[in-house]
């Protein structure tokens, strides 16, 4: 078991520093917008001028995870489907138009993928192990199973994240490759890790990514039959999708509370996680399906049901 | 004179994302770099190199020079003037 420690969410819920996320939801809508601290609080003024959106939520919530543990982190482990995307659309316009041969350099230097993780390091002076993975809507998957090999490796805590940012770009992109109805939004989840046991004792028991899945139900079916763990102990199911063949009163699809970004799965393990700590229930299931029959599947045990 | 100084610090105010700032804030003759003036940083005089490129078409030929030419408002506005 890996156990949660801390969860902070930058959504369009309120869903930063809340006891439970559960308890004042309300379905996204086209006009929603992002529910965000007060970055002044975290970032210095003269990095925050600087900072996209994206940067400034993701650090944000690394700051708040690495206050809750008081002690280093050991690893960092941030996924991310699609990068920074205000800055590199900055940059690959200003390389369309500009006249002159000299490039802005701000946008060039934030434009990587791995600008998150590496700015959480500065913004934390944590020179630890540090590592971005970027696997389209399977990122938050790949990052965790990093996360949990750097708990077994014996590091003591790991901040394990995931951002992504929209801009008006993605929705030209609908319907070809995003569903035509959705709702392209931005989103940051971190959460930091742990063998120790947390005082919730909740925690990511499993973690499965399948590239070509063929039948979703049968994907989950073997997963838990490895886990020696039966489709009707699990409590609750959050979920992107709205046609899995299990009872509706066991199924949440988060993407109605969180918009649509590739590592909206995270907030769906917030959803998740609160949940089990309310009602005191033993298993959830965050089922994440994606493009390209991708899939990603995270178990989460409550030790205390 | 006055009106390449205002029309400047409207720029760097831009270019360089300082969002709590107007230009009555920025002095002319206040240093821009360190922590007596704006506070500004190396990336900063990248972008300065930058913003003298796009909108003056003037190129820093000698990089030990944009020191004293980046000092101040006052300084920009000088070397723009004394290259036109």
């Amino acid at each position: 078991m890996y156990y949660i420690h801390k969860i902070a969410s930058i959504t369009h819920q309120d869903s930063f520093n809340q006891t439970d996320v559960n308890d004042s939801l309300v379905e996204i809508t086209e006009d929603a917008v992002l529910i965000s601290p007060d970055y002044k609080k975290y970032i210095l003024p003269a990095s925050l001028r600087r900072l996209s959106p994206i940067l400034r939520m993701a650090v944000a919530a690394a700051k708040e995870c690495q206050e809750a543990i008081t002690i280093p982190f050991e690893a960092i482990s941030v996924g991310t489907a699609l990068g920074c995307l205000t800055d590199t659309e900055k940059f690959l316009n200003v390389i369309n138009t500009v006249e002159g041969e000299i490039l802005s350099p701000t946008a060039f230097i934030q434009s990587t993928h791995n600008t998150i993780s590496g700015l959480i390091s500065l913004e934390l002076k944590n020179h630890s192990y540090n590592m971005t993975h970027t696997q389209n809507n399977l990122s938050l998957e790949m990052a965790l199973i990093d996360s949990m090999l750097c708990c077994d490796e014996g590091k003591d805590f790991v901040l394990l994240g995931v951002a992504d940012e929209a801009i008006d770009f993605l929705n030209k992109l609908k319907p070809i490759v995003l569903p035509e109805n959705s709702i392209v939004t931005s989103g940051t989840t971190f959460f930091a890790l742990s063998k120790k046991k947390s005082k919730s004792e909740i925690g990511f028991k499993a973690c499965r990514s399948i590239i070509k899945a063929k039948d979703i139900e049968v994907d989950i079916d073997l997963f838990l039959r490895e886990l020696k763990i039966e489709i009707n102990e699990i409590d609750r199911i959050y979920t992107n999708q709205n046609s899995l063949d299990y009872p509706k009163e066991m199924v949440v699809n988060y993407e109605a509370y969180s918009g649509l970004y590739f590592t909206a799965n995270a907030f769906g393990v917030h959803l998740a996680h609160d949940w089990l700590i309310k009602e005191a229930k033993k298993y959830a299931l965050i089922v994440n399906s994606g493009c390209n029959n991708s899939l990603g599947l995270i178990l989460l045990k409550n030790d205390k049901a | 004179m006055s009106e390449l100084k205002e029309q400047l610090k409207s720029q760097i105010i831009e270019q360089l994302n300082l969002e709590d700032l107007t230009p009555a804030d920025i002095k002319n003759d206040s240093p821009l770099f360190g922590d007596e003036g704006l506070g500004l940083d190396s990336i900063d005089a990248l972008e300065f190199i930058v913003l003298l490129d796009s909108f003056y078409g003037i190129k820093i030929e000698d990089p030990a020079a944009a020191r004293e030419i980046f000092h101040s408002v006052d300084s920009m506005a000088d070397f723009i003037e004394s290259k036109k």
